[in-house]
């Protein structure tokens, strides 16, 4: 019965790839794709950048991931566990594991592996890093009562327990050897994925082979691939464009995306969509006259997001107007809702009007200056701290732009060492419990640089963090939002940013999400002739 | 000659103790570590003061800086560089393939510079203030006022534009495929080769101005002698020998400071991996990379040296 | 030795003053790439003081309307991507590309001189140690020490101008010591000593103004360098930042990409960054025929 159930599953998810593209998958070929930063080590469960994620996924399997082709990247799927089970008090999800998978050594996957893995990350023992230890929170214990299943008990429900499995960094490492070292991943490569290491050439490249034995029938398509690591963004286009590399994952400028297409026609497939990272502009509670919610409140009524949308997704790597959630995704507000918060009004002219006035009422003189901490990173923090100069300027502010080295940056937000500062958030899921942690309370959560606290936030974090009702959840969301946008605007948000990836046409079996630290598992992948 | 040799090398000890100890000082002096630029930088929603405490505590952060500093000193000593601090690995892993990559770019660089900068010197100082001397002199000083990454990023799109055609993406060593090697290197080596033929056109110019109006010459062209006996025999001898000084000590400065260029022809070198271990507050490798850099500074130097005391025995005594 | 200490001083002084007169009129008669790096020099200092008149615009104002447009009537260089006039950018860029050069110029020449002075007028023990200082600023990667100075001091004009302005130090430091050495052996210079005159005043007053030469020649070739590595800078994000107008500043990013379909916005101030290093070279290598001592027309 079970062989049947993956059979079936088998033949549902190649019958997704044929439809989807009309095309029987060709074998064979080596994909090239440039990745704009090396990883600093092997191991998903202590770093947190795509440069891992991009040439280091290809050889690892995660519990469940996102569905490879659903373009949200919210709608989980199977993978190393072929199902799973929630119980009715909602607090112990049960998990199938795949048979006969196959580490690339040989030995045979099972829940020993995987609850070693992910115990690692919820519990690390002494001296082990984990940087997601503080997202599974919730997690009581992880139990492995028999080879293939696994049992997670949660304190609480959790609305976003299954999103948080489905990390693509919560790689399966091998129990044996993270018992004998827990830091051997760190600088070595062994899982269940569909390639296998060869090489990393230090300051080049990472190259992977097909596994022969994947377990997932039929797959990979590829015979390998090669990850090269760039770092200047005019060499990764230049790959792309001189056909030296078939894709690059990040993501790419509108311009550039218009010179490749305009080159290279109809070699060329452009996949969009918005991405789940937005700059957002920290403003320091504890300086005055930053104290004053009015104060605040003008300065995100002083910004024209649909004129710099306009503009600004010509030049950089920006688009949509947003608030908490990116727009199409399920938690999202919808437009004319949004449109009802302070900044978002589609009057540019009233609304800054009403930001002339506030600042009046809160006795902020006509031409008065304050700095804006930027982060010394071209895209898109740079185009968009000219915009924001600008849009203040516009309202009689005079504000002087102060760019630090990118390193050293956070640990500046981190002392309180400014007024206003260029603040950043990214996740790898759409999902409002993950996208919404770093406004809470600076008493909660280390990232809060703007050093409020806010208890009725909180309270409405918590509430629909373990919402069960997707509507309920919705109506608490939105509420959080407008608290924190609107009514106390603890934060401004610039936009959305947007993602452009042009592919070659010959690269199929991949889908564009939200997220470039999903789908780079690349078994699906396949290029045509 | 011996003796001249022992005491220059134990002159470089200081020098080298010094390089140590200010890059060791300036690195701490930076705001932020390494264990900040790995956990603080990608806008992560959950952080943890207590995995930083943890990580800053395995890579010895929490020690004195005077046991730092002699843990270090006392690798260094057995030429062990230790671990990076960002990726974990041995340095000299790290350092291996981009040295190779810098030295050679460095060799093509220099040459090509010589090989431009010699004879346009010469002519330019033989034909001085004719038409002939204005041309070099623009020429080079031209080469000097182009900003090598302004002429690296015209000869990139020039390339992809006019010919549909990009280097190869990957260093590949000489010795394993010669042709796609040049393939990536020849057009950095040529931006950067051009503007330092200007540094030692200029040089090769003066030198040669200068030995031109030595007595000797003035003797040996009243003589009757021919031009080209009297450059090659008496004044080119004297003349090269600044100019190849000048040129080996710009040699020591392309091995690590070709930042910019390497960005621009997407070459991984030693000068990106100066920025690189910065950023990450890598401070292993980014001392391991100081020190490299300086013994090699420290050597051309030492070499240069000996080869002006081998050619005048005065020297020796001084 | 009976000279009183008035006639020292006038001996030192008004011999390199009669020299400097006629150097100076010399140069424009027989070195006419000088005087066209002079006039390159003049007219960039004259379009930094008048920019304020001369720029048709505000060069912070963006026009959303008029991005990336193509040179015209109203913007006879075009625009950025932000709308920003062009010309006028690059007419403002020049007080920044001069801000820097002059005061890392400056500043470089200076410390270097007075360090250099001082260590071979001091010579035996101080000038070892000054000597064994520099040698470790000399090995040292000068990457290193401009990424240090903006991370610790951060970017701006002001911090670039240390980053750029020390390495020089110890580059002028070692070429002013070695004419001072010679210039320590001078008679006046044993005169003044016998005078009792106090170091500093011996220093200032009679050692530096016989080495005027080198550091001025030093310092002309700085110039050049400093407005080179502050666009360099400023291109890989390590300089002077946005929306301050620099010329460095408008070559990165978006004029590299726009580079094929829009390329006024990467030409013209690449244009301006070698038009100007062009005239300070220029000028100062002429300046080097002109005054180095060695060189001077028999």
């Amino acid at each position: 019965m079970k062989r049947f159930a993956r059979l079936l599953a088998l033949a549902a998810s190649s019958l997704l790839a044929l439809t989807a593209y009309g095309q029987t998958p060709r074998y064979g070929g080596e994909l090239v794709f440039p990745v704009p930063s090396e990883p600093p080590s092997y191991d998903g469960h202590r770093e947190e950048t795509f440069g891992l994620i991009h040439p280091i996924a290809p050889f690892y399997n995660t519990l469940l991931r996102v569905d490879p082709f659903d373009r949200t990247g919210t709608k989980p799927a199977p993978s190393l566990a072929e199902s799973w089970t929630e119980s009715k008090d909602g607090k112990t999800y049960t998990f199938k594991l795949h048979k006969g998978v196959k580490f690339h050594d040989g030995s045979e996957m099972t829940s020993k592996d995987v609850k070693a893995s992910y115990d690692k990350i919820i519990f690390p023992p002494p001296g082990v890093g984990s940087t997601r230890k503080g997202q599974y929170a919730d997690v009581e214990k992880v139990e492995a009562p028999d080879p293939y299943t696994v049992v997670f008990h949660l304190k609480h429900p959790s609305a976003s327990f299954i999103a948080s499995m489905l990390s693509p960094y919560n790689f399966i490492y091998k129990a044996d050897i993270l018992a004998k070292d827990p830091h051997w991943y760190e600088t070595h490569i062994m899982g269940t994925g569909p390639f296998t290491f060869v090489e990393h050439v230090k300051g080049s490249y990472v190259l992977g082979k097909k596994n022969p034995n994947y377990w997932d029938k039929g797959k990979p398509y590829l015979d390998g691939f090669r990850a090269v690591f760039m770092r200047d963004s005019a060499a990764q286009v230049a790959a792309v464009r001189g056909e030296r590399a078939q894709i690059q994952f990040r993501g790419f400028t509108p311009k550039d995306r218009d010179n490749i297409k305009a080159a290279l026609g109809d070699k060329i497939t452009v996949q969009e969509s918005p991405w789940d990272c937005i700059l957002y502009v920290s403003i320091n509670h504890k300086k005055k006259p930053f104290d004053d919610p009015r104060v605040r409140r003008a300065l995100t009524l002083a910004l024209d997001r649909y004129e710099g949308s306009k503009a600004l997704s010509q030049i950089a790597i920006v688009k949509e107007v947003a608030g908490v959630q990116v727009p199409g995704t399920p938690f999202a507000t919808p437009p004319e809702e949004l449109a009802k918060l302070a900044g978002y009004w589609h009057d540019a002219e009233k609304s800054r009007a009403e930001a002339k006035r506030l600042l009046r009422e809160a006795d902020v003189p006509d031409g008065f200056s304050f700095t804006f901490k930027n982060r010394g990173i071209p895209m898109p923090y740079e185009p968009l701290g000219v915009w924001l100069i600008d849009q203040w300027r516009k309202v009689g502010l005079n504000v002087k732009q102060e760019v630090v080295e990118a390193a050293a940056y956070f640990g500046v937000l981190r002392k309180g060492d400014f007024e206003t500062a260029m603040d950043f958030q990214c996740g790898y899921i759409v999902e409002p419990d993950l996208d919404m942690y770093r406004f809470t309370s600076a008493s909660r959560n280390p990232a809060n640089y703007g050093a409020y606290e806010d208890p009725v936030l909180d309270a409405l974090y918590d509430k629909q963090s373990q919402a069960t009702n997707v509507e309920e959840r919705k109506r608490l969301v939105r509420e959080f939002e407008k608290r924190a946008l609107d009514e106390q605007a603890h934060v401004l948000m610039t936009l959305q940013w947007h993602r452009i990836i042009p592919h070659s046409s010959k690269l199929h079996g991949w889908t564009i999400t939200p997220s470039h630290y999903l789908n780079n598992t690349l078994d699906t992948v396949w290029l045509s002739q | 000659m011996g003796i001249y040799i022992l005491k220059r090398l134990a002159a470089m000890v200081p020098t080298l103790l010094g390089v140590a100890v200010l890059i060791f000082v300036l690195l701490r002096v930076i705001p932020g570590d390494v264990v900040e630029a790995r956990y603080l930088t990608q806008g992560s929603q959950f952080q943890s003061q207590e995995l930083m405490d943890q990580e800053r505590h395995k890579l010895g952060l929490d020690q004195s800086l005077w046991k730092q500093f002699t843990t270090w000193m006392a690798g260094l000593a057995r030429l062990d560089f230790g671990l990076s601090m960002w990726t974990g690995s041995p340095i000299t892993e790290e350092i291996k393939l981009r040295f190779a990559l810098s030295l050679q770019l460095a060799v093509m660089a220099s040459l090509l510079a010589q090989v431009l900068a010699i004879p346009l010197g010469i002519l330019a100082a033989v034909k001085q203030d004719s038409w002939i001397d204005y041309a070099v002199r623009v020429f080079s000083i031209a080469g000097l006022a182009t900003p090598s990454f302004w002429l690296g990023i015209l000869m990139i799109l020039t390339m992809l534009i006019v010919f549909h055609w990009v280097p190869p993406m990957v260093f590949t060593p000489f010795w394993v495929n010669p042709w796609e090697n040049l393939a990536q290197l020849i057009w950095p080596a040529l931006a950067v080769g051009y503007r330092y033929s200007a540094v030692g056109t200029r040089m090769m110019r003066s030198a040669m101005l200068e030995v031109l109006r030595e007595d000797y010459i003035r003797t040996a062209r009243a003589k009757g002698l021919w031009l080209k006996l009297i450059l090659t025999r008496h004044a080119l001898k004297n003349a090269v020998l600044p100019v190849l000084t000048v040129m080996s000590l710009e040699f020591a400065f392309l091995l690590g400071g070709l930042v910019v260029t390497e960005q621009v022809f997407n070459l991984n070198g030693l000068g990106m991996l100066f920025v690189e271990a910065i950023s990450h507050r890598d401070y292993t490798l980014t001392q391991a990379l100081v020190m490299l850099v300086a013994t090699f500074f420290l050597f051309v130097n030492f070499f240069v040296d000996i080869a002006y005391a081998w050619i005048d025995p005065r020297i020796r005594y001084r | 030795m009976a000279a009183t200490p008035h006639t020292v001083d006038e001996l030192t002084q008004s011999a390199p003053r009669a020299r400097w007169f006629a150097t100076i009129v010399n140069f424009i008669r027989q070195r006419p790439l000088g005087a066209i790096g002079a006039t390159i020099i003049l007219v960039m200092i004259a379009a930094a003081i008048t920019a304020g008149f001369i720029a048709p615009y505000d060069p912070l104002a963006t026009d959303y309307g008029a991005m990336i447009a193509a040179p015209s009537r109203a913007h006879w260089l075009g625009t950025d991507a932000f709308g920003r006039d062009v010309l006028s950018r690059i007419l403002y860029g020049s007080r920044t590309a001069l801000e820097v050069g002059f005061g890392a110029a400056i500043l470089g020449a200076t410390f270097g001189s007075l360090i250099g002075v001082g260590s071979a007028y001091f010579a035996g023990r101080i000038d070892l140690i000054v000597q064994r200082v520099m040698d470790v600023f000399f090995a040292f990667p000068v990457i290193i020490l401009a990424l240090t100075v903006v991370a610790v001091l951060g970017t701006g004009a002001g911090n670039v101008i240390l980053a750029i302005a020390t390495p020089m130090v110890p580059r002028c430091a070692r070429v002013v010591r070695s004419s001072a050495l010679s210039v320590r052996e001078m008679p006046y210079v044993d005169a003044a000593r016998a005078c009792g005159f106090g170091h500093s005043r011996i220093i200032l007053r009679h050692m530096l103004p016989n080495v005027m030469a080198p550091i001025l020649i030093m310092a002309t070739a700085f110039l050049g360098e400093a407005i080179l590595l502050e666009a360099s800078l400023s291109f890989i994000g390590l300089g002077v930042q946005e929306p301050t107008a620099a010329w460095g500043l408008m070559l990165r990013g978006a004029a590299v990409e726009f580079a094929e379909t829009a390329p006024w916005m990467a030409i013209f101030p690449g244009l301006a960054i070698s038009l100007a290093v062009f005239g300070f070279n220029l000028f100062g290598d002429s300046l080097r025929d002109a005054l180095d001592p060695r060189l001077r027309t028999q």
